[in-house]
């Protein structure tokens, strides 16, 4: 039965987390120390977080993490005293990447997988927003195999193509009554893909500082052919056509990225993170239908977004040759301009902290730990399109831990 | 094993995590300078909770007085009771349902005529039948009466005419004797709402200006005076609310001129107009062609628009000839909608003068219900409207509002007390309360 519940919580769907869809949990050593990276060698993560130090990697890699997500969200309705919170649902971002390269040769190979992009928010049938949306699960799994190039001792490039397995499940309710008064339900349901690529350049300064510069591409994902699926009451179904499938595409932003890695001594390290999200991309909403009718409308809710922002710092103190204690924070701007917040991401400006550790538990072994909590300003709304107002909050709570082979 | 117990480690930890809910700190509900412990309604069918042509407990259960002494309860608020009927006669005096719709998209409606509470029917010499309900005895807050005007509040006999008042009183028809604001006032309270005065320009117009009269506007003024002296004679605070535009309603905007005739013309491209029997002024009238501001009302048999009808100059079209207009009683042309207007303006202008002479909150209903008229409404996501059925507002009846519009009611009531009282009485969520029930 426990191990019937265990697997339960592992199937459990993704995340939401970090300007709106984005999900920052990239590498556990990288989560510890404030999810930087851009600018330091650390691991096999490099392929996510700057293929150009790729190639800079003392070893080969093979790992994989997971960090199972805790999006809790509270809405209060303007001119209440409810609380209405998103149920404990158990997202689960991973991560898993490997980096082989001949000893001491000039280049390597990579190849991650992540989850760059999602979101699981569970408002349930019953909340004030029911209209707007019950339940969101968003998925986003990139693959990217990634070619680096040593150019000198002190500069590395690398670049990596992105493939993008997207999915979406959404339900929210209709308000039309059936005869005992329950509201309808419309679920939109789908998968699609995209495309896109991750270039980055690292290189040593002379002062002993290390910088790296990336860029992540856009990637537009498109749903084809989703199930649209309506329930309705029975003399009102002809209006809303069985079956039906729906179109949507969604601009999966493009990031950029400049890193520091600061050395205060051989046991530290010392990293600084900005990142631009070029969120602006995502200026609509639209979910195309088969087959219309006069009820059944396309739909088009415009979302703004703007260009976003982090800030990010971290350090790595190396107590002994076997355990590294690490520790960061950051804050990031919202991408989400008022009067568009919505429940699927109900977005603010956001503050984090991180602890992590690391352990060698055998020669080439290291297992790391992680932990991130984040907390999302109280934001209140009143949303232009439905008109649902009232204030947001937001914690998340993020556990995570990674295997790492390297030889 | 031991990996089993990693995971129950992992498995409390995410649960222990799962416990710490954000919140949102929110003010305390307060009462401001109100005491509402002793919360009552007055006011017709919609204070009530009449919908779908009929009061019914389920109505009943989601009229706006209910919502309001529910969400009162946090803030000082006591118990609110309604006579309601009984779970054995929850279908109350009857009601429409909607049973499908015909192939050109109208609407098939149904009477429910099982698990009635109608205990009878006395003639009443000079009125006509009363339709007597089960007695109800107990304890009552809301005291709304369907079909009640303002103009009926000091009328004695009052008590043996209407069934649904009558069903309140101890005694029975015909020997009934108390008024209704005397029945009222039995009973200290600290916080009343008032929504009367509907009824004495509806009645008019629904009965397309035939079968009823307007209230007049200085007997109407005398008596609100009357009314809320009465209701605040011991410092009483509360609201009130305006007359709506009666002409807003879905009664008068569903069933067209327009629309008729374009029917019409379907079978017979010849018909150019249909004729209706207009107000010219006074109690005259006479044929005219109808125009777009001429309103049918939602219950004109329109089976009968071309039926022979037998005339001094032989058999011609109900309602396509000046020989034979459309009957007076289905229609509140432009000039009765005019008289009415005028009429409206006048009660709410009394309404107004009336609530700030003695501090009272004031629901605008009619600039709520006018705007809704004109740009809809949207809450949480759901699109309203003055809509036939589609809207969301307004119950099968076209005149009586769903449960989502009684509690978009309750909520503009509840904003209007806070603001005036410095209350914070909380909204209530409309999501939970539906629109028309679909088959």
């Amino acid at each position: 039965m426990r191990k019937f519940l265990l697997l339960v919580l592992t199937m459990a769907p993704l995340l939401a987390y970090s300007q709106g869809f984005q999900v920052n949990l990239e590498g556990q050593k990288q989560i510890g120390m404030g999810h930087t990276g851009t600018g330091i060698v650390q691991d096999g993560a490099s392929v996510f977080f700057n293929p150009g130090a790729m190639a800079m990697l003392p070893e080969n890699y093979i790992q994989g993490g997971i960090s199972p997500l805790l999006f809790k969200s509270v809405f209060n309705p303007a001119g209440t005293s409810i609380q209405n919170h998103t149920s404990n649902k158990v997202a689960t971002p991973f991560q898993a990447y490997a980096v082989w390269g001949p000893k001491s040769s000039f280049w390597k190979l990579g190849v991650g997988v992540y989850t760059p992009f999602g979101g699981l928010t569970d408002w349930g049938n019953t909340w004030q927003g029911k209209y707007v949306l019950e339940s969101l699960n968003l998925k986003a799994i990139y693959i990217q195999p990634t070619l680096s190039v040593k150019l000198a001792d002190w500069m590395s490039i690398g670049g990596g193509f992105v493939y993008n397995h997207g999915s979406v499940d959404l339900t929210r309710a209709i308000p039309l009554a059936n005869s005992n008064g329950d509201p309808g339900q419309a679920r939109l349901k789908g998968s699609g893909k995209g495309y896109g690529w991750n270039a980055g350049v690292y290189f040593k300064t002379e002062a002993g500082i290390t910088v790296g510069i990336t860029h992540r591409s856009q990637v537009n994902t498109t749903i084809p052919a989703g199930d649209a699926i309506f329930t309705v009451p029975a003399s009102l179904q002809s209006s809303f056509p069985q079956p039906n499938t729906f179109r949507s595409t969604i601009p999966l932003p493009a990031t950029n990225s400049i890193g520091f890695g600061f050395y205060p001594g051989s046991k530290w390290i010392v990293a600084l993170d900005v990142n631009l999200v070029n969120w602006d991309s995502y200026k609509t909403l639209s979910f195309d239908y088969n087959t219309n009718t006069a009820v059944l409308q396309d739909t088009h809710s415009a979302r703004n977004y703007q260009q976003a922002y982090s800030l990010r710092g971290g350090a790595q103190y190396k107590a002994n040759d076997k355990l590294a204690l690490r520790f960061g924070g950051g804050y990031a701007s919202t991408a989400v301009l008022d009067g568009y917040v919505t429940p699927e991401a109900p977005d603010a400006n956001r503050v984090y902290g991180t602890l992590g550790l690391g352990y060698t538990v055998a020669k080439h072994l290291d297992i790391d730990i992680s932990f991130e909590y984040e907390h999302l300003m109280q934001r209140t709304q009143t949303n232009f399109e439905s008109q649902l107002s009232g204030s947001f909050k937001t914690d998340v709570y993020i556990p995570g831990i990674s295997l790492a082979y390297h030889w | 094993m031991k990996t089993f117990k990693l995971h129950i480690y992992i498995i409390a930890g995410l649960l222990l995590l799962g416990a710490c809910k954000p919140e949102i700190h929110t003010p305390k509900p307060s009462a401001g300078s109100v005491d509402f412990s002793r919360y009552i309604a007055l006011g017709n069918s919609l204070t009530a909770g009449y919908a779908d042509g009929g009061l019914y407990l389920a109505g009943q259960q989601v009229s706006y007085p209910s919502i309001i002494g529910k969400q009162m309860q946090s803030v000082g608020g006591g118990t609110f009771s309604q006579p309601l009927f009984s779970t054995a006669q929850a279908n109350g005096s009857g009601y429409l349902s909607l049973t499908g719709f015909n192939a050109d998209g109208t609407p098939i409606t149904t009477p429910v005529t099982t698990n009635l509470a109608v205990r009878g029917v006395l003639p009443v010499p000079g009125f006509g039948n009363v339709t007597l309900y089960t007695k109800y005895t107990g304890d009552i807050n809301n005291y709304g009466v369907p079909g009640i005007k303002l103009l009926h509040i000091t009328y004695a006999p009052y008590g043996n005419l209407n069934g649904y008042f009558e069903r309140l009183l101890p005694g029975n028809a015909p020997t009934n004797s108390t008024t209704y604001l005397d029945f009222v006032m039995s009973k200290p309270f600290t916080f009343f709402s008032n929504w009367l005065g509907n009824n004495d320009a509806l009645g008019y117009a629904t009965s397309g200006g035939a079968g009823d009269v307007l209230t007049d506007k200085s007997t109407f003024a005398a008596l609100y005076n009357v009314l809320i002296n009465t209701l605040t004679a011991k410092g009483q605070k509360g609201v009130v609310a305006t007359v709506p535009d009666v002409t807003s309603i879905p009664y008068f905007n569903t069933v067209t001129v327009g629309a008729i005739l374009a029917g019409v013309q379907k079978a017979n491209p010849n018909a150019k107009a249909l004729y209706i029997n207009a107000l010219v002024s006074g109690s005259t009238y006479a044929p005219r062609a109808a125009t777009t501001n001429d309103l049918i009302i939602l219950t004109f048999p329109t089976s009968k628009i071309g039926q022979p009808v037998a005339t001094p100059v032989g058999n011609l079209p109900y309602g396509l000839t000046p020989y034979t207009p459309i009957d007076n009683q289905y229609v509140l042309d432009e000039n009765e909608v005019a008289l009415t207007e005028d009429y409206v303006t006048s009660y709410n202008t009394t309404i107004k003068s009336v609530a700030a002479s003695k501090g009272l909150a004031v629901f605008d209903a009619y600039t709520f219900l006018q705007n809704i008229k004109q740009n809809g409404l949207v809450v949480n996501g759901v699109s309203v409207n003055s809509n036939y059925i589609s809207g969301g507002l307004f119950s099968l009846d076209g005149v009586h509002l769903t449960p989502r519009g009684y509690a978009i009611v309750a909520n503009e009531f509840i904003k209007a007390i806070n603001d005036k009282y410095n209350s914070s009485i909380p909204q209530v969520n409309i999501s939970d309360y539906n629109g028309v029930k679909f088959p």
